[in-house]
């Protein structure tokens, strides 16, 4: 809402400076976003002339070449707008003038010596209307710098929602009125009437009566459509709006200046002469005035006579019964629309205009007749219109204006702010509202003083108590609310650990040395689908499973269609190509782009795709982590599963270093060594890492992590937490990286459900251990963990410890088999072990190893 | 005799020197072991011969001898012990020479890593509320248009929608939150006065993407419901806030606004963090940030979540985490959170 400061003291007198006033407004919640200094960059070069003579360039299909009287003298302007005539008196830019960023000079073209430029309203930051030189008023003086007539301070309000009676200059002067201690100066429409009446001119059915709670109608004859007058074109320049013909113009005027929309018929295009305020049928259809042709539903509300629709109520007009050059009698509507109903058509056909934007926030029905009036009287003093007597009004059910009881003890109550009920009052009844003492209540109220304000109908937003202490709070000051500390009690804590947890790991992660990055939750199906090596309805499960809850072992898969078993699910042939859509996924209606259509289901593809745009520039390798959500749809209607998830990225090298082991590529076990690590400050001590397949990752290279949980029947039940692995080099391939990447995606809610709720001290033997080593040679395809694992079983309680500390493969191994070397601690806890007892546990480890695996002792 | 002794005396003078000369001329401890052996060993030392004479002298002779071939003894010995400690030191001191390192090549760390500004920032805000009472939850990203719009006083086609344009899964229905606030909803519906949550979290708004807006950034919700609370108390707290995230000298005001869901709402500034408030390009030469909106919990939202407006009072606040942190951290871009450059990220 564009407010220029010289209309706004026609309605109340202003003594502060702009920037004060700008500031008072803005405390008081009318927020100023901008004070917009017209003409402050004019100069004394921008000055009034008027047009001489005109002609045609030759050769040129929009040039003239005009003669300017400049009041001093005459020069000659070369100008291509199509707007201008002969008489006109318009604004010239002189040589060395500045319009924005260009300086104006002496130029020759096709013949002509051009010495100046006439200016259209945009060039002079008078609103943004650039179709033509700006023509000013006939009795302008000549050779006037141009600042000294029209330059002028504009105030840019954000006007918020609730409040539909800020959307009006006259709005705006009652808040300036009240804050400042002013009296509003409200124009009063004065007029004769004369004729024949209205109500027997046109006839207004109202069909209805909740979408248009009040109709009311004038009719004004013998109107003279031409231009509107320099000030009001003016001002209706300055508030952002374009002036078209001074009927119009009128019913924009009173919009700005008194909030009321008004629209005007040509009264002998109405049919019948009769509007019918109806809802539309469905799939009727209309034109509006911007020339698209709209399908309408029944939920929109329309003006219309007995043959069709004329406008869209509150939104636009058409061309069907618009005022055109030939009008001469007008039928004045001035309705009032409810809001929902307004703003859902908006919404609906994409068309928000001036009217709708104020009728969505709620218009005082009381407004009708006084917009009505003021434009009846406008358009008797400039248009010459004769105004019949009397108002149609449609009114079935007046607005009642609503009185609440309210205690000024609440200001302090709510706010904290001690006022005297005699504040309360002024600050009320300076807003408009009439504040009465009643003393009857005041003994029920327990001797506390009641006042009963009455809430004038234009301010729809008051409904109670707390209404009423912002309204107090607004006109005494916020600055006047004390500071104090919140003294009441502290709540019980409520046992959601996640955000500890999650920083926890983000902690763990960083110390690890991988750096935090957080991409878009948003993603496409595509970009998902890139993680695959093959795609196919079988493949594309990997993104939809989750570990089975409650510790059970394995993975579901969490798509609702899979679980519905549904044939255009997933669970088709794996061999069919595959369609992306198919991917169930939380879908977004209205997405931004493609990339962005839908929620992700993995980690692992920001993940990638923030490796690729990084390592087009960066030498050293990559180590980045994310800890977010995946969302895995669930039935229709229903609101997805979120599982907070960690996701790890390595590609390339430590850092760029002369250290031979920092300078080395990642690898697998450095991707594992990391998850091991977070699983050892987790305090997880059971889990196991297993040769697995999946999508992603080469086949050879990816381990599934599961975590292990007392079991029902007293063993140990493993519940998977995540992959890790090196990526495949199919998916490798598409991300153009520099160095095998390395993934790995952890369920955070199953890891931290293997997390030991107490840690118990386990006493430390004083009792001496003893060390034996142990080397063993087996098949390759032996995994390590299976030795370890028979290692432990067979070394028994006394076996403290396992370490494995050298992995050899070549002479004099035989091909096909590696060495594993072992350093084992045997400990008792209760007594010193011999030799003979550590020997025995050695030889029986030794003997069970060559019967699972076929170990032979490396001699 | 007496020839023979004194001549017996010349060669010892005569060993001694020259054992002494050879002593000063020997460069390794290894010579020196030699030179040990040479003259003071125990079988066939220099010295160890003329000790063999001393039998074959008279009785007045032989402790002349003795003596003299103790003292050459004591002092050879004595050089010897010199100079090998000598030898020892110049040995260890060339030792520690060679293994002299270049200290300033760079050392071999391990790769430190780097939290993303918005965690920082969050984790920063929420240790300042925790210091007030304040407990942390989280919630739902994908909402019910009833948590996020119409329990807090937004009714369907209300224009305050149009303050934040929304992502839509079903659309009327399900959508990407467009704030942190629907946990507002959740944790009073789930819980009895009284109450002290912040909430941060992802949000959405449908908007295009550009150096200031995002289409996903961060907010932190924050509520306090008791039966004593005021919007002084929330002054107070954001003030508190204030200094502790932008330093101890930073002012805070309150000016009107609207929110749906509060009344009084407020929005809040702090004086400008790089011009102290007297007019900067940050700031607008306005002298004051704004920094979150605020408010006292509407009562139509304590009605919504059964609780008494005239028992209890409550007040909620919301700050966008970016705008936090890009003026905590001269920030100029909000693109560059999402950007995930690592030139960026490892500032942090
Ligand atoms: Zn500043």
């Amino acid at each position: 809402m564009r407010v220029p400061l010289s209309w706004l003291k026609e309605y109340v007198e202003i003594t502060q400076s702009p920037q004060e006033l700008a500031h008072t407004l803005t405390m008081a919640g009318l927020e100023v976003e901008t004070l917009d200094y017209i003409g402050a960059d004019w100069g004394d070069q921008i000055i009034t002339a008027q047009i001489t003579h005109l002609e045609k360039v030759p050769g040129s299909d929009h040039l003239s070449y005009t003669r300017i009287n400049t009041g001093s003298g005459e020069i000659g302007v070369i100008c291509g707008a199509p707007n201008i005539k002969e008489g006109d008196k318009v604004p010239l830019a002189l040589p060395g003038a500045r319009i924005g960023d260009l300086t104006i000079g002496v130029a020759r073209k096709m013949g002509y010596v051009s010495e100046g430029m006439l200016c259209s309203p945009r060039e002079l930051g008078l609103g943004s209307d650039h179709s033509g030189i700006y023509i000013l008023d006939p009795e302008t003086p000549l050779g006037v710098k141009l600042a000294d007539l029209l330059s002028d301070v504009v105030l840019e309000f954000a006007i918020k929602a609730h409040r539909g009676d800020l959307s009006s200059i006259i709005g705006i002067a009652r808040e300036v009125a009240a804050l400042t201690h002013k009296p509003l100066r409200l124009p009063e429409p004065r007029f004769n009437e004369q004729g024949q009446p209205a109500a027997e001119l046109v006839k207004v059915t109202v069909e209805d009566r909740e979408l248009c709670p009040r109709y009311s109608a004038r009719v004004i004859s013998g109107v003279k459509i031409g231009p509107s007058p320099g000030w009001m074109a003016r001002r209706l320049l300055m508030a952002g709006m374009r002036p078209i013909n001074l009927i119009v113009d009128i019913t924009n005027y009173v919009m700005l200046e008194v909030g009321q929309p008004l629209h005007a018929f040509d009264y002998d295009l109405v049919r019948e002469h009769h509007i019918i305020v109806r809802r539309a049928r469905d799939g009727e259809e209309m034109t509006t005035l911007d020339g698209v042709q709209r399908r309408l539903r029944n939920d929109m509300l329309l003006i219309t006579d007995p043959q069709g629709p004329t406008a869209i109520a509150g939104v636009m007009g058409s061309a069907i019964s618009e005022v055109n050059e030939g009008t001469t009698r007008i039928l004045l509507e001035s309705a009032n629309f409810k809001p929902a109903s307004i703003r859902r058509t908006a919404v609906a056909l994409g068309l928000r205009t001036e009217s709708s934007s104020r009728f969505e926030k709620g218009l005082d029905p009381e407004l009708t007749i006084f917009g009505a009036n003021r434009a009846a009287q406008l358009m008797a003093e400039l248009a010459g219109g004769q105004v019949h007597p009397g108002i149609v009004d449609v009114y079935p059910k007046p607005v009642e204006a609503r009185s609440i009881l309210f205690s000024p003890a609440e200001v302090e109550w709510l706010t904290g702010l001690k006022v005297t009920s005699r504040q309360v009052h002024e600050a009320l009844s300076a807003l408009e509202f009439k504040v009465e003492e009643v003393s009857a209540a005041a003994d029920a109220a327990g001797g506390e003083q009641l006042l009963r304000v009455t809430i004038p109908t234009f301010r729809g937003d008051i409904e109670e108590g707390a209404d009423l202490v912002e309204e107090v709070l607004r006109m005494i000051g916020y600055d006047q609310l004390p500071a104090t500390v919140p003294e009441g009690p502290l709540p019980e804590p409520h046992g959601d650990h996640w955000f500890e947890r999650e920083y926890e790991i983000r902690e763990i992660l960083i110390g690890l040395g991988l750096h935090e990055i957080l991409t878009y939750a948003m993603t496409s199906r595509q970009r998902m689908l890139n993680l695959l090596a093959e795609v196919n309805a079988q493949t594309a499960q990997v993104l939809l499973q989750k570990p089975a809850d409650d510790g059970q072992a394995g993975w579901i898969i969490a798509s609702a269609q899979e679980r519905a078993g549904s044939e255009d699910g997933l669970a088709s042939d794996g061999r069919e190509p595959f369609d992306a859509r198919s991917l169930p996924a939380v879908t977004i209606a209205n997405p931004l782009s493609n990339e962005l259509e839908c929620m992700r289901l993995t980690l692992l593809s920001g993940l990638m795709e923030t490796l690729q745009e990084n390592s087009k520039r960066n030498r050293a390798g990559l180590r980045l982590f994310e800890i977010g959500r995946r969302y895995l749809p669930r039935g229709a209607g229903e609101l997805p599963e979120e599982r907070r998830c960690a996701g790890i990225a390595l590609c390339g090298p430590a850092a760029i270093s002369w250290v031979p082991e920092l300078a080395r590529p990642a690898d697998f076990y450095d991707l594992k060594g990391i998850v091991e690590t977070l699983l050892e400050r987790l305090h997880i001590r059971r889990y196991r890492f297993s040769a697995a397949q999946h999508p992603t990752f080469h086949p050879g290279r990816c381990a599934v992590l599961e975590v292990g949980r007392p079991g029902m029947d007293g063993g140990e039940r493993f519940t998977p937490v995540g992959f890790l692995g090196e990526v495949h080099p199919l998916v490798q391939q598409r991300y153009d990286l520099p160095h095998r990447a390395y993934l790995c995606e952890l369920d955070l809610e199953t890891l931290y459900a293997a997390v030991p709720e107490r840690l118990n001290y386990a006493p430390i033997s004083r009792h001496q251990e003893l060390t034996r080593d142990l080397a063993v040679v087996v098949d390759q395809q032996v995994p390590a963990r299976a030795v370890q694992e028979a290692i432990e079983r067979h070394g028994g309680e006394l076996l403290r410890t396992v370490a494995l500390f050298d992995v050899y493969t070549g002479t004099p191994i035989p091909p096909g088999k590696k060495s594993l070397t072992y350093t084992l601690l045997y400990q008792a806890q209760d007594r010193t072990l011999t030799d003979a007892e550590a020997n025995a546990l050695q030889e029986r480890i030794v003997a069970a190893l060559g019967e699972e695996f076929g170990a032979v002792l490396r001699s | 005799m007496i020839e023979q002794l004194d001549a017996l005396l010349a060669q010892l003078d005569a060993l001694q020197e020259r054992a002494l000369r050879e002593l000063e001329a020997i460069n390794s401890l290894a010579e020196l072991e030699d030179w040990d052996v040479r003259y003071l060993g125990r079988h066939r030392g220099e010295l160890k011969n003329f000790s063999t004479l001393i039998p074959k002298l008279g009785k007045a002779e032989r402790p002349v001898i003795g003596q003299k071939i103790n003292a050459v003894k004591e002092k050879l010995e004595s050089a010897l012990e010199t100079r090998r400690q000598e030898l020892r030191d110049r040995e260890l001191r060339e030792a520690l020479e060679r293994e002299r390192l270049d200290v300033t090549l760079p050392g071999r760390a391990l790769p430190a890593g780097h939290m993303h500004p918005i965690s920082r920032t969050i984790l920063e805000v929420a240790r300042i509320f925790t210091r007030m009472g304040f407990q942390v939850v989280q919630g739902p990203e994908v909402e019910t248009d009833y948590y996020n719009f119409q329990a807090l006083n937004i009714p369907v086609d209300h224009p305050a929608r149009d303050m934040q344009d929304t992502f839509w899964v079903v659309p009327g229905e399900i959508l990407l939150r467009t704030q942190t606030s629907p946990m507002q909803i959740r944790v009073m519906q789930a819980t009895r006065p009284p109450v002290r949550v912040i909430v941060p979290g992802k949000v959405f708004r449908h908007e295009a993407i550009d150096a200031s807006h995002e289409a996903m950034f961060h907010q932190i919700e924050g509520l306090l419901v008791d039966e004593r609370c005021t919007m002084a108390d929330l002054k107070g707290s954001l003030a508190r806030f204030a200094r502790e995230m932008f330093g101890e000298d930073r002012r805070v005001r309150f000016r009107g606004s609207y929110f749906p869901f509060t009344e009084p709402s407020a929005e809040v500034d702090i004086d400008c963090i790089l011009c102290k408030g007297s007019g900067c390009r940050l700031c607008k030469y306005s002298g004051w940030l704004e920094i979150l909106g605020s408010g006292m919990v509407h009562p139509r939202v304590l009605r919504e979540v059964g609780y008494d407006p005239r028992k209890y009072r409550g007040y909620a606040f919301g700050m966008g985490v970016e705008r936090i942190a890009m003026l905590k951290y001269a920030i100029g871009e909000i693109r560059l959170f999402s950007g995930n450059d690592l030139r960026f990220l490892r500032q942090f």
